[in-house]
């Protein structure tokens, strides 16, 4: 067993402002720059430009996770209805396969799973086999500890996967809030995948307007300052409730404004806890809250199945079949809501759990606990209508009898990391610890509404004069027809100026009078294009 | 290393306050005050040792369980929170904390469980060997309300249910890394044989696997009390009780080494709960300055020291039910078998606001953040009275004093002047110090402003 060192514990964080303010300032080569320009830093770049808010919310990506918490029995959700095996192991809970929704010649999905299917067949789910680790843990807090920190079995990670991702976004978190909160858990807890070196990196709330009522409903005595904390237990606790506190403040209000703006559902949800969560979802995204993750979950460890799993005299009925079905519809529900919504293209959704269940049924019309077990990827943007990986093995199992890995849970991790949010190679790598290959399943479809990063040098043909005093004149090469803006930012990324570029003459020019000394970045926006470059203000 | 020699200095009233934070969940200036002055492990022992009164079932729950429909058990789990929710909000013993402690160790809750009768079985079982793991353990396996929700009534010979064992490992004895996967597997056989007959769980050899089996490295046709003896002579076993009754205790995070010296403590009383506490609670490690304020509070825990310390008892059970529940911890129902992971899981951008609106709300007779009165049980509004709270210290009319005395009544951490400084002008609220008077009818509304202020600051969440 091995902890993490505080240096690992840290977010593996490219601190954006300094290296801004390094490139700015050093004279590197500025054309690097965009490379690591996300959207978030865009919007700080370019202020409050509608058309570009516009483009900038298409292209916000949105990931939604689902936890099935308490170990999901994957061999009864994609029943492997050819292998023999699997009745002889399951001889009370097997589900027989005229009873299963045809999944492919080999596989069926559970009969609760009709939503699931028609998303599969309409190319919008992905299913991923034998999702575990090495040396996968079957207890349910280790496991899933395990998933949420995305370390190896032996190591006790302090920081979530998600939470690492989302401080590369937001180095400064929480001295600097970004105006939206980065990630919303629907609930009162909050997940550790969530949880970054500094805190956690998102909120949780059951209901918006209950939110902004308990934010704001406070009484009007006054508030007592935050002493100088000491690094003392005391003081650290202060510090972290403070944060927490201030998030809170902040978003109460973005939040209620998300939601009002929403508007009512095109779609009937599911009375289900989890419909009426994803329902909330739903209607944040629709209303103009740009979190990328929204993060819910079953409220206790429902799938752990270990009794009762099904009805005794009709194995499609029962406990595991309720929660299917619950699953399947509510995402069947939200995903027609986004489509409806006009959002579908940018927002996915994955399913995960702790562990599998055990091949075997145990005596009390259950399965214990297991390994391997397959996961869901849907949304219009995923590479749907395919299994990834082979149908579960039930002959070659570990020493314990389970289910060996086909891919490793860090694996899928990285598809998203990579192929939704466009992460780095490299910045991948160092959020999940480890070198994943060629590993990562190919679950996304190419980006098509992503700003593209042009080289600078091709993009900007002349600014002059550089130093400037009053104005700035910046010739850009566009195609004509091409509406484009240029935008004046200070270093920490504040709006200044902005002006539109003529058409046919590729040339605006921005009025400099009453801005300060020092350095600024001009930032082209054309069409989906996007370039940097800087120039001095003298006094 | 923590120091565990005696502190033999009288107790300081911050001190008094301080173990009697740790020590119960009323930690009210009385009783702090009656232990002010005497040396640690006679106050300690006093507390410990302060008579109790009786706390029977209630008589249903003796009853053969007869549960015809949900509305039926529905009705007697808020029956049961009732009643015990009246225990914590009026009596003081330490013994009420502790059965936190091991309700949130040997977790079932009313929902899986189902039968309220078996739920007031355990924690009365909880409570009658709250000082005593070992005895716990032994009735634990075969306790009803244990054997229903970890499935030990439905394992039998051949074909166990791995669940009792898998989580007895992991969460009540061992944890991770303690065990090995065929432990667990042999663990289970050894665990069948059990069923639950009215209202206790009976062992029945006929039914229980005796063969032979390898447990934690001995080989023997081991049963089930076979197993609890083998796990708790493991020094892993001694080492994860006192790594939890530090966390109860002192601090969220101990070190290897006291965590060591604890366990060897319960080695050393053969799992008794009382020597340990005696000696852990007046020793110069729990005394450390910078462990003040170390711990945040649970829901029940600023609940029932909120109200204990406004002395509103008899406030309304089901609003402290509810409110806990916001708070994220219903009673009877922890979220999973792990129990409430307590410390900072209770803290979130959701549950933070409602603590502060919870405490002020509660300052001025108003439930959590709406304009509804408190009440009674009976209905009956219920409004704190803050003056009669003041009164209990010394120098009420030194407007200066009562801002301190207040802080130190219910915070755990000192306020620095600056804070001292906004608090009096809060309470002030306009007025001149000279002004102020304790029995003049604007000091109600000053003294709530004073409180309400402290409620909301982050510093009343911690113990």
């Amino acid at each position: 067993m091995k902890k993490l060192t505080t240096n690992e514990q840290a977010s593996p964080s490219v601190d954006r402002r300094s290296f801004l303010r390094a490139a700015a300032g050093g004279g590197l080569a500025v054309a690097t720059l965009p490379t690591l320009i996300d959207s978030f830093s865009v919007q700080a770049l370019a202020g409050g430009d509608p058309r570009l808010q516009q483009l900038l919310e298409d292209q916000d990506r949105v990931l939604v996770l689902i936890q099935m918490a308490g170990g999901n029995d994957g061999l009864n959700t994609v029943i492997p209805h050819s292998d023999r095996l699997y009745y002889e192991r399951r001889p009370t809970i097997a589900i027989a396969k005229n009873k299963t929704l045809r999944l492919t010649d080999t596989l069926g999905w559970h009969p609760a799973m009709a939503g699931f299917r028609s998303l599969y067949d309409e190319g919008k789910l992905a299913v991923v086999q034998g999702v575990t680790y090495p040396n996968p843990d079957r207890s349910h807090f280790r496991g899933t500890d395990i998933w949420l920190t995305a370390t190896d079995a032996d190591v006790f990670g302090s920081t979530g996967w998600v939470g690492r991702y989302l401080h590369t976004l937001a180095p400064s978190y929480p001295t600097e809030l970004p105006a939206h909160p980065l990630a919303v858990q629907i609930g009162n807890a909050t997940s550790l995948a969530l949880l970054g070196s500094a805190g956690p990196m998102g909120i949780s709330f059951r209901d918006p307007d209950e939110f902004y009522r308990l934010v704001n409903g406070g009484g009007g005595s006054g508030e007592v300052p935050s002493s100088e904390q000491s690094d003392t237990p005391a003081g650290r606790e202060i510090t972290f409730m403070r944060n927490i506190a201030r998030s809170a403040d902040v978003y109460a209000n973005v939040v209620k404004q998300a939601n009002d703006k929403s508007g009512a559902s095109s779609v009937q949800f599911p009375a289900s806890d989890i419909g009426a969560k994803l329902k909330v979802v739903s209607q944040l995204i629709a209303g103009g809250l740009r979190s990328r993750i929204y993060l819910i979950s079953w409220a206790n460890n429902n799938f752990d199945t270990h009794a009762s799993q099904t009805s005794t005299d009709d194995p499609t009925l029962g406990v595991h079949a309720n929660l299917l079905r619950e699953l399947s519809e509510a995402v069947t529900a939200f995903m027609q809501e986004m489509k409806n919504r006009g959002h579908a293209d940018r927002v996915a959704g994955m399913t995960f759990s702790e562990f599998g269940r055990r091949v075997y049924e145990n005596g009390s019309v259950g399965t214990d606990h297991g390994t391997a077990a397959p996961l869901f990827v849907f949304g219009a943007q995923v590479e749907g209508g395919r299994v990834h990986g082979a149908d579960p093995d039930l002959v070659n199992l570990d020493p314990i009898g389970d289910l060996l890995m086909q891919h490793d849970y860090r694996d899928v991790y990285a598809s998203v990391l990579l192929q939704w949010f466009g992460v780095q190679d490299t910045m991948a790598r160092q959020l999940l610890f480890r070198d994943f290959g060629k590993g990562a399943p190919a679950l996304f479809k190419k980006a098509t509404t992503r700003v593209e990063e042009s080289d600078a040098r091709q993009a900007f043909v002349r600014i002059g004069p550089n130093p400037a005093t009053d104005v700035v004149v910046v010739q850009v090469n566009i195609d004509a027809q091409t509406d484009a803006t240029l935008v004046l930012s200070d270093i920490r990324g504040i709006e200044c100026r902005s002006a539109r570029v003529e058409p046919w003459t590729g040339v605006g020019r921005l009025e400099l009078t009453g801005l300060p000394a020092g350095t600024y970045i001009v930032t082209l926006h054309a069409g989906r294009s996007i370039a940097h470059t800087t120039i001095q203000i003298t006094r | 290393m923590a120091d565990l020699r005696e502190r033999t200095r009288p107790l300081a009233l911050d001190e008094a306050f301080h173990l009697v934070r740790r020590m119960t969940l009323q930690p009210t200036y009385a009783l702090a005050a009656s232990v002010v002055g005497k040396r640690p492990s006679e106050a300690v022992a006093a507390l410990l040792d302060a008579p109790e009164a009786p706390f029977p079932s209630p008589i249903w729950a003796l009853q053969t369980p007869n549960i015809t429909d949900f509305n039926e058990a529905y009705r007697l789990f808020i029956e049961m929170q009732n009643w015990w929710l009246g225990r914590v909000l009026t009596v003081t013993s330490p013994r009420e904390r502790l059965i936190m402690l091991w309700h949130n160790t040997f977790t079932s809750d009313y929902l899986n469980v189902y039968v309220s009768h078996w739920m007031v079985a355990q924690h009365q079982m909880l409570r009658t060997h709250a000082y005593d793991y070992s005895e716990i353990s032994r009735r634990i396996v075969g306790d009803a309300a244990m054997l229903r929700y970890l499935n030990g009534d439905q394992s039998i010979k051949g074909r166990a249910n791995e669940n009792f064992a898998r989580e007895w490992f992991e969460l009540f004895s061992l944890g991770v890394g303690n065990y090995s996967e065929p432990d667990v597997l042999e663990a289970a056989r050894a665990f069948t044989g059990w069923r639950i007959s009215g209202l206790v769980g009976t062992y029945n050899r006929q039914l229980a696997d005796l063969g032979e089996k390898t447990i934690l490295g001995q080989t023997g046709p081991w049963e089930w009390k076979d197993v609890i003896d083998i796990t708790l002579r493991q020094p892993a076993c001694a080492r994860f009780i006192a790594r939890k009754l530090l966390r109860s205790y002192v601090e969220h995070e101990p070190s290897a080494e006291t965590i060591e010296d604890v366990a060897k403590l319960l080695r050393s009383s053969d799992y008794k709960i009382r020597p340990v506490l005696l000696t852990l609670l007046s020793s110069e490690y729990f005394f450390t300055p910078n462990l003040r304020g170390a711990l945040i509070k649970s829901p029940l825990e600023l609940v029932v020291g909120l109200a204990s310390a406004l002395n509103v008892a008899t406030v309304s059970r089901q609003y402290v039910s509810q409110v806990m529940t916001r708070l994220t911890q219903e009673p009877f129902y922890p979220p999973t078998v792990e129990g409430w992971k307590g410390h900072h899981a209770w803290i979130t951008s959701s549950t933070f606001p409602q603590r502060q609106r919870f405490g002020e709300s509660f300052v001025d007779g108003r439930q959590i953040g709406s304009s509804s009165k408190l009440t009674d049980d009976a209905g009956r509004t219920l409004v704190p009275d803050v003056i009669a709270f003041m009164k209990q210290f010394p120098d009420t009319n030194d407007a200066e004093k009562i801002v301190s005395n207040v802080a130190q009544a219910l915070l755990a951490v000192p306020i620095t002047k600056e804070q001292h400084d906004v608090l009096l002008e809060i309470m002030l609220a306009g007025a001149q110090k000279y002004e102020w008077d304790i029995n003049s009818a604007a000091a109600v509304q000053r003294a709530r402003f004073l409180i309400q202020a402290i409620a909301r600051m982050p510093e009343f969440q911690l113990m």
